[in-house]
């Protein structure tokens, strides 16, 4: 049985603010991130007796996990989705460290143009036909989650990106042999 | 001969000029102008014959010297050595460079015993001397690949994004390749070298042993055992260096891996996508979020499906808005209806009588709240003579004891017309 002192979790009402409404508190968040790593145990055992999952990623970011989205949540999570795993394949074409880069060049609004520019037919089934829809659409909602901060000349990505990097590396081969059954 | 510290000073005079042709061209050849050029680009204020006659006097001293038949130049490889040291500017070596050395110590190994079994003691001195220079050397080289390497490995963290994924890490795998692979096999301590030097140390303990029976050269014994120290030594040296090598290779290479197959795995869901639809592909793997709007709205799955199953069973109902005279009027079911209850009272004769009594008389199975209902109405019955008692009394009806100036009322259109 966890012995919970509420007392001493001086955050909690800012920390179930964010993370009810889907952000991913990481280590930008200072005062949260440190005081969800210091009782981590106690948050856990209250979100989880509240229905909700606590997660918390070794790389640095805490979120509540759920195994289902609203229709529009599913949309914007796949439009994120789609360019992260868009932007891996740029910086790769580029020569450049694709990890690395992801988290260290600053999205700006030329590269989003150029992205749906070249990835025209993705963008469009995801209603997304500018740079400009790119970066309401995606990069903002992105900033809403917590998973990329607004920096000077564009966004850039934060640590819980790597849901997305593990979704990717989720998909493998048995994955799509039971799509091209299905076709 | 040209004096040591005329030299020095012309090398710390162009120190920048020599660094920059060492880094430039590293042991290529270079001309005239190339010399000039950098010289002026490091001096820009210097004139044409300044610049002119301090390339002679590097080239005077021997500093950058002529190739062999060519107008073209390079730097003296004594300096190049000198350069190369103090930059740290090292390449790495081969593998193959210290198995030649270390089985060329084992040839002399063998030598050395035959002379010391001969009794030729210059010989074993010689021969315990060459050795102990080739240890040196391969001492040497084990430094000289481990700064080699780590080189590589600051040139392929600082480039940020300068150079290409695939230069930054060609060194640092053939580096792995063709030098921390083959020597850690071979330091094993199964492997060659392992075998190598227990040979070695087993002769030269041996000889050690010798020598001390016959008890003379106890010179020769004293440099035999410093160079098996020294052999020991080298080994463990050996075996740190290419660890140390190792583990810093190790996360490049890794970080390499992982790129690698991120990059391969993006390129390959990104052809799903594109042959399949983006949500066909993504839908299964996204990442989810929880939302505020989600809990409290028709939003879940299962929400849906509840809601759009009760949508099914919908009907549309003719409803009809009532008219006022529908409204019938309300009766509790045990009263009797007004009207009936006047005729029985008028009936009842053309003299006063107490309403009250006459109620229980007539209904005793009344309640009483339903009896105090008639009472009201008969009393505001405009067609009643209604006239109240000056006293209170106390009356029993249907179990209930109620306190009340009674009314009493007769027929008023009798009363009319008598």
């Amino acid at each position: 049985m966890t012995q919970i002192n509420l007392d001493e979790l001086s955050q909690l009402q800012a920390i179930n603010k964010k993370l009810v409404s889907g952000y991913h508190i990481s280590e930008q968040d200072t005062t949260q991130w440190q005081e969800l790593d210091q009782h981590i145990e106690s948050y856990q055992a209250l979100f989880n007796a509240l229905g909700h999952d606590l997660q918390h990623d070794s790389r640095g970011f805490y979120y509540l996990a759920s195994d289902e989205s609203t229709p529009n949540m599913g949309k914007i999570s796949r439009a994120i989705a789609l360019t992260v795993f868009i932007l891996i394949e740029h910086f790769a074409n580029q020569g450049k460290d694709p990890l690395r880069a992801l988290f260290d060049e600053v999205l700006d609004l030329e590269l989003m143009q150029t992205l749906v520019q070249l990835n025209k037919h993705l963008f469009d089934q995801l209603e997304i036909f500018s740079g400009s829809d790119l970066r309401k659409d995606v990069c903002l909602r992105m900033v809403r989650l917590g998973l990329a901060r607004e920096v000077e000349q564009g966004f850039s990505l934060l640590a819980p990106v790597y849901r997305y990097i593990d979704a990717l590396m989720e998909v493998n081969e048995d994955n799509y042999d039971a799509l091209e059954d299905e076709v | 001969m040209i004096p040591a510290k005329k030299v020095l000073n012309t090398l710390n005079e162009h120190w920048g000029v020599l660094e920059l042709l060492f880094k430039r061209f590293k042991m290529a050849d270079f001309s005239l102008k190339d010399v000039q050029n950098i010289i002026k680009m490091k001096n820009p204020n210097w004139s044409s014959e300044r610049i002119y006659k301090e390339t002679n006097r590097l080239l005077n001293q021997e500093i950058i010297i002529p190739l062999a038949k060519s107008s073209q130049l390079e730097i003296n490889r004594a300096v190049a050595d000198f350069a190369s040291f103090l930059l740290q500017e090292e390449h790495l070596g081969l593998a193959e460079e210290i198995t030649v050395l270390v089985k060329d110590l084992q040839r002399l190994g063998e030598r050395l015993a035959q002379a010391g079994d001969e009794g030729d003691h210059s010989e074993l001195r010689r021969f315990s001397r060459i050795m102990d220079e080739r240890v040196r050397k391969i001492v040497k080289l084990y430094h000289h690949n481990e700064s080699a390497i780590m080189n590589l490995v600051e040139q392929a963290k600082s480039d940020q994004g300068s150079l290409s994924l695939q230069k930054r890490y060609r060194a640092v795998i053939e580096a792995f390749d063709e030098y921390i692979e083959p020597m850690l096999e071979m330091v094993d301590i199964h492997g060659p070298f392992q075998a190598c030097f227990t040979t070695i140390e087993h002769q030269i303990s041996e000889q050690i042993a010798q020598i001390e029976q016959l008890g003379r050269g106890a010179q020769d014994k004293r440099m035999l055992e410093q160079l098996r120290t020294r052999i020991l030594d080298m080994h463990l040296i050996g075996r740190e260096s290419l660890g140390k090598s190792a583990d810093m290779l190790m996360p490049l290479r890794e970080e390499l891996r992982r790129n690698t197959l991120i990059t391969r795995q993006a390129a390959k869901v990104l052809g799903l996508i594109r042959k399949n639809g983006v949500d066909r592909m993504l839908a299964p793997v996204q990442p989810h979020f929880v939302s505020d709007i989600q809990r409290f709205s028709l939003g879940q799955q299962r929400h849906m499906v509840a809601y759009m199953a009760s949508l099914s069973e919908f009907e549309h109902e003719e409803y009809q808005l009532p008219d006022q005279q529908d409204v019938p009027a309300y009766q509790s079911p045990n009263i009797p209806d007004y009207s009936d209850v006047r005729k029985s009272f008028k009936g009842s004769g053309k003299k006063r009588t107490a309403l009250l009594g006459f109620l229980s008389e007539q209904y005793p199975a009344l309640e009483a709240d339903e009896m105090l209902f008639l009472y009201q109405k008969l009393i505001s019955d405009p067609e009643l003579d209604i006239a109240q008692d000056e006293q209170q009394q106390t009356m029993q009806i249907a179990n209930t004891r109620i306190r009340l100036y009674p009314f009493s009322a007769a027929d008023k259109q009798t009363d009319n017309h008598n």
